[in-house]
C-alpha cells in the first residue's frame, strides 16, 4: 500500500479551498464550553465574508426568525451552536463541494446535496435517539466524503479496477484501498487534518464506513454512519459507488435502533433536505 | 412537450412527447406504466413499502410509499386515459447496500409490497431490473414508450 503523503500531496490539499483561520477558530470555540456568544462574535468579526454569511443566515426565513437582525452579536445568539456549526462549515467547503465530480459520477450539486442529506438524518437520529451529542456532529456530517473531491480528481481511469472490484463483492472503500492506496475517508481525514480541525472530527471522517476500525467508538461516528447509509440508499447524491458499502449492523445494535427507526429517519430526510438546502444558500 | 424530474418519494404523469426522469434510485422503487395506444403513462420514485410508519406522511404525499404510491400511480395514468389492461408495468431500483441482511433489506420489502400489490390486481410485470448495489437512473420516453436504465455509466433499454 502507498503511504497516504503519496497520494494525497500538497498539491492536493492546495486546489481545494483554504479553511479561513476564522472559521477553523470558530469551529473550535463552539465546542469549548467556556466560550461565550461574545468570544464567538469577536472572531467572525474579523472575517467579512463569514460575518456576511452569519448576517444573511440569521435573517433567513428557513431559521424561523420573524424580525430582521443587524448585529452580529444577536445573529451569534439566535443561530446558535447548532445552526453556526452548519453556516460556518458551508461558508468554506460548500463551493467546492458544489462542483461536479467526474471520478464518481457525480454531477454539480450532488456531493453537497449528499452532505447535507446526511446532516438532516443525522439530526433526525439523534431526535429519534433522544440523546445529547455535541454539535460538531454537524461539521462531521457535511465534510464525511469531502475526500471524493481529491480521489475524484486522481481516479481517472482506476475507477474501472475499483469497480471491477465492487463487482466481485469487494466494498467500495476497500476497493479504493487495494487500487489507490487509500479511500476517500482516509483522503478527507487528511484535508480536515489539514484545516487543523478537532481530532474528533478527523476520526468520524476516516472511519465512517468502518465504525468498527475506530480506535475509539463514538455515538457520533455510529450516527453519521447510519445517516450515511440512509442517504445513500436513498440515492441522496449517490454516484459511481451506488450502494456498494457494507452498513454496521453493530453501530445498529449499539444505538439500539430497529429497522423501522432507520424507516421513519428516512421519511424525514427528503423535506428536510430541501429546506435545509434552501437555508443554507440563503446564507 | 415537457422533461419532468421527480424527486425522491415523487410522482408524475404525462402524454405523448413528454419525458419523465428520475435519478440514481437506491433502495427506492422506480415504477414505470404505459399505455402504448393512447400513449399516456407515469412513473413512481417510492421509498418505502408500508405507509403505516408515517400516515400523515402517507396521506401529504402517498408517492413516498409503495403502498400508497402505486395504486396512485395507477389511477392517475387511469385519468389521463389509461387502460388497465393495455399498461406495460416496469419496474426498477429496489436495490440493497452489501451484506444488508434484515437491517437494512429496505428494497427487498419495496420490491415484495409491489409485487403483492401487482398480483392481487392481476397485473404483470413486463419487465425488471431489481436488486443488487448500483444507483439506477430511469427514464420513460412517452412518445415511443421506451424505459431506459442508466447506471455506473452505462445505459440499456429496459
Amino acid at each position: 500500500m502507498k503511504p497516504i503523503e503519496k497520494v494525497v500531496t500538497a498539491a492536493d490539499l492546495q486546489m481545494l479551498p483554504p479553511i479561513s483561520p476564522a472559521a477553523s477558530k470558530v469551529l473550535k470555540l463552539l465546542d469549548d464550553p467556556k466560550a461565550d456568544a461574545v468570544a464567538i462574535q469577536r472572531v467572525i468579526q474579523y472575517d467579512p465574508g463569514l460575518t456576511a454569511n452569519v448576517l444573511k443566515a440569521a435573517n433567513s426565513p428557513y431559521f424561523g426568525f420573524r424580525q430582521e437582525t443587524l448585529s452580529l452579536r444577536s445573529a451569534v445568539v439566535r443561530l446558535g451552536s447548532r445552526w453556526l456549526h452548519q453556516v460556518v462549515v458551508a461558508s468554506f467547503a460548500k463551493a467546492a463541494m458544489e462542483q461536479d465530480v467526474p471520478g464518481y459520477d457525480l454531477p454539480a450539486g450532488e456531493l453537497w446535496r449528499h452532505a447535507v442529506g446526511v446532516s438532516v438524518a443525522s439530526d433526525r437520529l439523534v431526535a429519534l435517539l433522544g440523546v445529547s451529542v455535541a454539535d460538531e456532529i454537524f461539521t462531521a456530517a457535511l465534510l464525511h466524503d469531502i475526500g471524493k473531491i481529491v480521489l475524484g480528481q486522481k481516479v481517472g481511469s482506476d475507477v474501472q479496477r475499483i469497480e471491477a472490484a465492487t463487482a466481485a463483492g469487494v466494498s467500495f472503500e476497500a476497493a479504493e484501498r487495494a487500487v489507490l492506496g487509500l479511500d476517500h475517508a482516509a483522503a478527507g481525514a487528511c484535508l480536515l487534518e489539514a484545516w487543523a480541525l478537532p481530532q474528533q472530527l478527523v476520526d468520524v471522517v476516516r472511519w465512517h464506513h468502518q465504525p468498527e476500525d475506530a480506535e475509539r467508538q463514538s455515538l457520533v461516528l455510529d450516527i453519521v454512519h447510519l445517516a450515511d447509509v440512509v442517504c445513500l440508499m436513498l440515492g441522496i447524491g449517490t454516484g459511481r459507488d451506488g450502494l456498494c458499502y457494507r452498513p454496521s449492523t453493530g453501530a445498529m445494535k449499539r444505538l439500539q435502533l430497529k429497522v423501522s427507526d432507520l424507516e421513519a429517519v428516512a421519511a424525514e430526510t427528503p423535506l428536510g433536505l430541501e429546506e435545509l438546502l434552501a437555508g443554507l444558500n440563503a446564507a | 412537450m415537457t422533461n419532468t424530474v421527480i424527486g425522491v418519494g415523487g410522482m408524475a404523469v404525462g402524454r405523448v412527447g413528454d419525458t419523465l426522469v428520475t435519478y440514481a434510485l437506491g433502495s427506492c422503487l422506480g415504477l414505470t406504466l404505459y399505455d402504448p395506444e393512447t400513449r399516456v403513462g407515469g412513473l413512481l420514485h417510492a421509498l418505502l413499502p408500508q405507509s403505516k410508519i408515517n400516515p400523515e406522511k402517507a396521506r401529504d404525499n402517498p408517492a413516498m410509499f409503495v403502498n400508497t404510491g402505486v395504486p396512485s400511480l395507477f389511477l392517475a395514468v387511469y385519468e389521463l386515459g389509461g387502460v388497465k389492461e393495455r399498461l406495460v408495468v416496469k419496474a426498477a431500483g429496489c436495490g440493497a447496500p452489501l451484506g444488508a441482511g434484515t437491517m437494512f433489506n429496505t428494497g427487498d420489502r419495496n420490491y415484495t409490497v409491489l409485487k403483492k400489490i401487482l398480483w392481487k390486481n392481476n397485473v404483470l410485470l413486463d419487465a425488471e431490473d431489481v436488486g443488487g448495489s448500483k444507483a439506477r437512473t430511469v427514464t420513460l420516453d412517452l412518445t415511443t414508450g421506451k424505459v431506459t436504465i442508466s447506471s455506473g455509466g452505462e445505459r440499456r433499454e429496459l
